[in-house]
């Protein structure tokens, strides 16, 4: 079955001073899970614009069902059956599902009027083949996250559609739900629909793919079939450095006995349940579970954002009460949200304001600010953290993911913490940016800074830190050494005895 | 069964008759069919209003010159037949309506091809077509026109039926009432069961998705704000045929009693949401608070109070149920 859908060669594109794509070749057959991968800025978006058509190259052929096209548009590339699911899902919200399956097609097809039937006719049709029994009558904005992709697969499919791309399709979804969209696309292979996919989850590229092309600086590095890679080369051809996943070794000695912070029974309805736990200088203590044990929770209750009902905290043995989050700096704890893009940055804002957020009371005298010497420290900070940015004046919106997460840690290491709370702080970053992260904590650790550290990546977790707290239901159910455990015994103890996932979790 | 009770539009309905009995407990006259037919007829024009506001607000945009396009419209109307002495309602309709579209399209280029946000778009045709009459009268000589042509006057007193009962009282239909009908379904059956009325609400469910989908926006734009335009002339009309009297400086100004309606009705002020159903019962609600306030002797500076009042809650409820609807189906927001 070696029956090209689309096949693009030379392909090259420059915006202004950056080259997003030089000379990339990419073939897609019938029937084939192909699996994008690069870092940010690789230029896997702009690859992807332009095979839908939403960008135009400006050298280079392509060729779709065997036609070639001088110029591509948007209509071109859907009528050939090219059909993008974008990372927002572009659906409509306040429609139904059964009209935001429909609604497209009856554009394209210039219908004057809604058959109410029809659209529904054509929703259970879809949904069924897929196998999913969402109600057609619901509201897309009643749906969860997962569902809505569904959705909007569904709606792809509406449009006969010959190849599925997928931007990021997991970012949002529980690990079930992951399955669950493999079989679909499984499904839509032993079909002949051929799937595109962008994924950062590295694990999940190998599961899921026939072939794998990697882009790196806008040049393809390779083009592999699945099973001629592995982590390793994966990551090196993405990266071009070998890295090298090393396990994390507290320095520090623990001989004070006094722990940096302490929890004796906190205790939260509905969030946690008598949390008692200890975290000493220069270690990282991972905290581990699934959505909705409470990790979160706990982690802001200890920031002053969610005062618990009861139990105490001690910091250097002492016992203090916090009640907002100036109060939690001030005694030098520092929280990275899980959501940087709503709650770690001012995302129209500049680099230099964002960093300079926390520390900024530092540098006034007599009422003024001063600029010039909060100016290099922000620079020394910046360069210390390797943030990639022609300029800091740049809204951080500017930036990838990675590098805006690099801006939340480095604000908050400026304010100097003696306890750094981090949860989540790699989601959705590139393997490169990841690996920086990783290592800026570990150098914190050896400085004698208290880590926190929340993931839902088992391996991450054992990686990284030296200690393991593994939480279900708001509780702590066990604490172990990470030296002392493989990934597959934590991960049977994290999904120990769960409940059959709900659709909607409710927080 | 349950549904029912999950829309918007049955909590309105309930507070309307709460209204009612209220008020017929104050004055039992309000509660006969008189009454309501009166209070239609007098207030069907801010119906139609009322209905173009909520089809501007469901597209995403908002439109705040309807007061100026139904004066304007209402005044070109009768003064085409003054000017060539044809005293045919339909003309001046015809001419009322035609104005309204020509001024609607205005509103649809400056914000559809020159990308003006709609506020600012629409608060200043507010005051240019309204300075643009103005002007013209006074260039002219001319103000109000106090006796209008009698196919005017009769416009305003025609009846579907009439009954005069045996103590004398007269019941009768307006043909006010009949028309802000007419529009209503219209309206709910382009909605319901066009793709273009489709468009509209999804345009204002999320409006890149539209672009993304291939929606051709700005031939959208352009029938909503001339199908606004369209009504809001009529509307003019017959409100000048209602009082007998064209008065240039009537209408603008009563912006926000229509708002307060929509707002009410379950419209979103973020666009996408609300029903025609809603929007009639608010624009009712509002006019039996308006008139039964009056009859109670409350004070007009009051009155203005409730309508922002009322515009403040509702708004603060669609939102707040909003909030709880994000937070009950949060999973995992991740960008």
């Amino acid at each position: 079955m070696n029956e090209e859908i689309i096949s693009v060669k030379n392909i090259s594109k420059r915006f202004g001073a950056v080259q997003a794509l030089d000379n990339v070749d990419l073939v897609i057959n019938k029937g084939e899970i192909h699996c994008l991968v690069g870092e940010n800025g690789s230029g896997k978006s702009t690859l992807i614009k332009i095979i839908s058509g939403v960008e135009s190259p400006d050298s280079g052929d392509i060729s779709i069902n065997g036609k070639l096209y001088k110029k591509l548009n948007a209509i071109d590339s859907m009528r050939e059956g090219i059909q993008v699911i974008y990372q927002d899902l572009a659906l409509f919200p306040n429609l139904s599902v059964g009209e935001n399956i429909s609604l497209n097609q009856r554009i394209e097809k210039k219908e004057k009027f809604i058959n109410w039937r029809e659209v529904r006719d054509i929703a259970e049709k879809e949904l069924k083949s897929i196998g999913k029994a969402i109600n057609p009558d619901d509201l897309v904005e009643d749906l969860s996250v997962a569902n809505r992709q569904i959705v909007a697969i569904c709606r792809a499919l509406t449009h006969e559609a010959k190849l599925i791309i997928m931007d990021e399709p997991t970012t949002a979804l529980t690990k079930n739900e992951v399955e669950n969209l493999f079989k679909i696309i499984l499904d839509l292979k032993a079909q002949g629909i051929s799937v595109l996919f962008i994924s950062h989850k590295l694990s999940e590229v190998f599961i899921i793919s026939d072939k794998i092309a990697i882009l790196r600086d806008g040049k393809k590095v390779g083009d592999f079939k699945a099973e001629e890679l592995d982590n390793e080369k994966l990551v090196f051809y993405m990266t071009g450095k070998k890295l090298v996943a090393t396990k994390f070794k507290c320095e520090i000695k623990q001989d004070s006995g006094k722990p940096l912070l302490e929890l004796k029974n906190f205790t939260k309805k509905g969030n946690f349940l008598d949390i008692n736990l200890k975290l000493y200088s220069g270690e990282i203590l991972g905290i581990i579970g699934l959505l909705g044990s409470g990790r979160s929770e706990l982690a802001t209750a200890i920031f002053g954002l969610n005062k618990p009902d009861s139990g105490e905290l001690f910091i250097d043995g002492e016992k203090v009460v916090i009640d907002n989050p100036g109060e939690a700096i001030e005694h030098g704890i520092c929280y990275l949200p899980e959501d940087r893009l709503s709650e770690g940055l001012f995302i129209e804002k500049e680099i230099e304001e964002n960093l300079s957020v926390i520390i900024l009371k530092n540098y006034i005298k007599s009422g003024l600010i001063q600029r010039k010497k909060l100016r290099t420290d922000i620079e020394k900070l910046s360069k210390d953290l390797n943030i990639k940015t022609p300029s800091l004046e740049l809204p951080v919106q500017s930036l990838s993911g990675g590098n805006q997460q690099k801006v939340v840690v480095a604000k908050w290491i400026a304010a100097n913490p003696k306890i750094f709370i981090l949860d989540g702080p790699t989601v959705g970053i590139d393997v490169g940016s990841k690996s920086d992260i990783h290592q800026i904590i570990r150098n914190l650790a050896n400085k004698g800074i208290g880590i926190i550290i929340i993931s839902d990546e088992i391996p991450e977790a054992l990686q990284n830190s030296n200690r393991i707290l593994v939480m279900r239901h708001g509780r702590i159910v066990k604490e172990l050494e990470s030296d002392c455990i493989t990934e597959e015994e934590l991960n049977k103890i994290v999904i120990e005895s769960i409940p059959k996932q709900p659709e909607k979790v409710s927080i | 069964m349950r549904k029912i009770f999950k829309q918007n539009e049955i909590y309105i309905f309930f507070i309307m008759i709460a209204l009612i009995i209220i008020i017929t407990s104050f004055n039992r006259s309000f509660f006969t069919l008189e009454n309501f037919f009166d209070l239609l007829k007098g207030h069907s024009y801010e119906g139609i209003l009322a209905i173009g506001f909520f089809l501007v607000l469901l597209s995403g945009g908002i439109d705040v010159s309807f007061t100026a396009i139904a004066v304007v419209g209402m005044y070109i109307g009768v003064y085409t037949l003054i000017l060539t002495g044809l005293n045919n309602i339909f003309i001046a309709l015809l001419v009322a309506g035609l104005v309204g579209i020509l001024l609607g399209a205005i509103n649809a280029l400056f914000i559809g091809v020159f990308k003006i946000p709609t506020l600012i778009t629409t608060l200043g045709t507010l005051s240019a077509f309204q300075g643009g009459l103005m002007s013209y009268l006074q260039a002219t000589k001319q103000t109000v026109i106090s006796d209008p042509p009698t196919s005017i006057v009769n416009f305003g007193k025609f009846a579907i039926f009439r009954i005069v009962t045996a103590k004398g009282s007269v019941i009768e239909l307006s043909i006010f009432g009949f028309i802000f009908a007419f529009f209503a379904i219209l309206t709910w059956v382009i909605l319901k069961y066009t793709t273009l009325g489709r468009s509209i609400k999804a345009m204002g469910g999320n409006r890149e998705a539209a672009k993304r989908a291939g929606f051709n926006i700005l031939r959208i734009q352009f029938f909503i704000y001339c199908y606004v335009g369209f009504m809001a002339g009529i509307a003019g009309l017959m409100f000048g045929s209602y009082l007998r009297y064209i008065d240039p400086l009537n209408l603008v100004g009563n912006e926000l009693t229509i708002i307060a309606a929509v707002v009410l009705g379950g419209a979103s002020i973020m666009g996408g949401r609300g029903s025609i159903i809603g929007t009639v019962i608010g624009v009712s609600i509002i006019t039996i608070l308006n008139t039964s306030l009056v009859f109670m002797k409350v004070p007009q500076y009051f009155q203005q109070a409730v309508i922002g009042a009322i515009i403040v809650i509702s708004v603060s409820i669609t939102a707040y149920r909003q909030k709880r609807k994000d937070r009950e189906t949060r999973v995992l927001d991740v960008a």
